[in-house]
């Protein structure tokens, strides 16, 4: 068992692991793609926030009076805890943050399998949103794979590497 | 944890305000309560442009009804093509939006603008005809309105279809 610097603190140093889940640059490698992918979701959605709003509607799960709001604030919590990922703020509430969202549209997504829900308006403006987001299967299996890997940043017990705000 | 808790509430509140700080300032912004209730008509997040909408919308299939009886309107389906092919109110040209601007041309060069038009999609969930309205006012056409329940409506008053 090895003891690194890092983990000389609190109640780290109790549990000091080695591996991958105390592997510095897979924990960077993890946090920047799950980050940057969010950040690029995000930018559609923040540049044309009405057809996003239009999306939320079409799941057909949330109160007439808050859909507005959350295509308002829903891209840009993508935005700031993506790059708080990325530049290392904050990283750990960054990555609970994520899998919140992960959680949530896994959630939704299979709501809407579940019961047969389809939003199809027949629009040529929502069809490419439509195309971006995919089969029930495929959406599933994407936000499973980036909620393990928001599991992994928050549970990480290693010294992280290029991190401006620890937390 | 409660430090973690407080770190994650922080980041909630930061995107939260740069949200609602960005949306009020941006030129692409929405209100915060959209309109949602297709009993009200069409659905869309900008209740700015649906007040402004309502000023040249054909409110209910039995107006639309007389609107296409007095045959003198153009009625236009900015649907799919592959839409219209399976069925389209009778008379109505296939204009979709998807390719609105490689066959304006020829649609420009057949119809008059003073030609009262009428355009319709997929009903209330749909804002296409609303587009392909503002788009045909743009190019000169004096007298567009908007048929908000579109071929949905119509078909459910039991008004005739036609298929190629």
């Amino acid at each position: 068992m090895v003891y690194r610097d890092g983990l000389r603190m609190g109640t780290l140093s109790r549990h000091p692991e080695t591996g991958w889940r105390a592997n510095g640059w897979l924990d960077l490698g993890l946090r920047w793609l799950l980050g940057g992918l969010f950040v690029l979701a995000s930018a559609h959605k923040i540049m044309d926030p009405a057809a996003f709003a239009k999306i939320i509607f079409g799941y057909d799960l949330f109160p007439a009076v808050a859909i507005n709001l959350i295509a308002i604030i829903l891209p840009y919590i993508e935005l700031t805890a993506g790059l708080a990922l990325i530049t290392g703020v904050y990283p750990r509430a960054a990555a609970v943050v994520l899998s919140g969202l992960l959680m949530g549209f896994i959630l939704a997504i299979s709501i809407n399998a579940w019961r047969g829900h389809v939003f199809d308006c027949g629009c040529f403006s929502s069809g490419e949103a439509a195309l971006w987001q995919g089969t029930p299967g495929w959406m599933l299996g994407r936000n499973g794979l980036l909620l393990f890997m928001g599991w992994s940043i928050t549970t990480f017990r290693g010294q992280r590497k290029i991190v401006v705000r620890s937390g | 944890m409660q430090d973690l808790l407080k770190k994650t509430v922080l980041l909630l509140v930061v995107a939260a305000s740069l949200a609602l700080l960005v949306n009020h300032l941006s030129p692409h912004g929405i209100p915060l309560i959209g309109q949602w209730d297709t009993e009200v008509g069409v659905v869309t997040a900008d209740t700015a442009a649906a007040a402004v909408w309502m000023d040249f919308e054909i409110p209910d299939p039995q107006t639309a009804k007389q609107v296409f009886d007095a045959a003198s309107a153009l009625f236009v389906d900015v649907r799919s093509q592959d839409l219209f092919d399976e069925g389209h109110i009778p008379g109505a040209v296939s204009l979709p939006l998807g390719s609105f601007e490689s066959r304006l041309e020829a649609f420009a060069a057949d119809v008059s603008p003073k030609q009262p038009i009428v355009t319709y999609c997929s009903g209330r969930l749909c804002q296409d005809s609303h587009t392909a309205a503002q788009l045909l006012m743009e190019r000169g056409f004096e007298n567009v309105v908007v048929f908000i329940d579109g071929l949905p409506g119509w078909i459910e008053n039991g008004y005739p279809v036609a298929t190629p």
